[in-house]
């Protein structure tokens, strides 16, 4: 019977190891991430990034980003400007609280790595693509938004800024 | 420089009380060195623009600069309202009711002020 219980335990785990997930490293998102937006007049940034990062540079196929902002942590360094943004007329704030990404795929790049997902704002959802980096634990991207594919204020395309480049930091603990 | 001393005062109390009140630190916006340098600069302008205009319309000079002064100073109300701050600085919706009652206080340091040092009367 002895003899029997080494192969059988081998067996289990061969067969057990047929089930397992692999999943990439999980991080946690700091306070202090952000998204900066600059479209000259406005330019500002959003805090508050709440999700989950499921990230290792060496499994790709298993890593994931599933990010949301508040859209009400709006600041452009202005009071009247802030009441404005959250407003109905433009990022309706009540109606839509939130802006999120949910990463289909992520590839490695020359400069780093590229994130596929789809950017949901304004109850309008866009495939995007955003290049980023990953060093000493903050990931690193950017892109560019134009606010009237997210029917943000289309009644005035020439309100402001139209188009804006999004750089976003995100610090991460394991 | 009596009513530079005196709204600086008036302006530090505020700050103090605006602080305690909404616990919001607009101390590097608008810090003691800067509340400091805005009453100077305003009350020495106040000074020469006043001085000039008594110089130049005598009697009706100090009714029309004491106008102008008002005028001003409600314009002024824009400057905070409308100023952006530093995206480090949180809350920047409560910064005009800190900023906004401070630009009156140069022309109430001054109203104030003013009838303690009389001049002589010019026709």
């Amino acid at each position: 019977m002895k003899k029997l219980i080494y192969p059988f335990i081998a067996m289990v785990l061969i067969i057990g190891s047929a089930f397992t997930i692999f999943k990439a490293q999980d991080w946690k998102i700091a306070d202090t991430s952000y998204v900066k937006f600059d479209g000259g007049d406005p330019s500002g940034q959003f805090g508050g990034m709440k999700g989950t990062i499921s990230f290792d540079p060496n499994d790709l196929t298993n890593s994931k980003f599933d990010a949301t902002i508040d859209v009400t942590t709006i600041n452009t360094g202005n009071g009247m400007k802030n009441t404005h943004a959250k407003s109905e007329k433009w990022f309706d704030a009540d109606k839509y609280p939130s802006i999120e990404f949910a990463s289909s795929a992520i590839t490695k790049t020359a400069d780093g790595y590229e994130a596929k997902g789809i950017l949901s704002m304004h109850g309008i959802q866009k495939e995007v693509v955003i290049p980023f980096t990953f060093q000493d634990n903050t990931f690193k991207g950017s892109l560019t938004v134009n606010r009237l594919d997210y029917n943000i204020n289309t009644e005035e395309p020439n309100h402001g800024a139209s188009s804006f480049k999004v750089d976003i930091s995100v610090p991460v603990t394991k | 420089m009596m009513a530079s001393l005196l709204t600086t005062l008036a302006a530090t109390i505020y700050t103090r009380i605006y602080f305690f009140a909404t616990e919001t630190d607009f101390s590097k916006v608008l810090g003691l060195q800067r509340i400091i340098g805005f009453s100077l600069l305003t009350c020495m302008l106040t000074v020469l623009v006043n001085y000039g205009m008594i110089r130049w319309l005598k009697r009706k000079g100090e009714i029309i600069f004491n106008f102008l002064f008002s005028v001003i100073s409600f314009a002024c109300v824009m400057i905070p309202i409308s100023v952006t701050l530093p995206l480090s600085v949180q809350f920047p919706e409560l910064f005009p009711g800190l900023a906004v009652p401070m630009v009156f206080f140069p022309a109430i340091a001054w109203y104030t002020l003013n009838p303690l040092f009389p001049r002589k009367q010019q026709n």
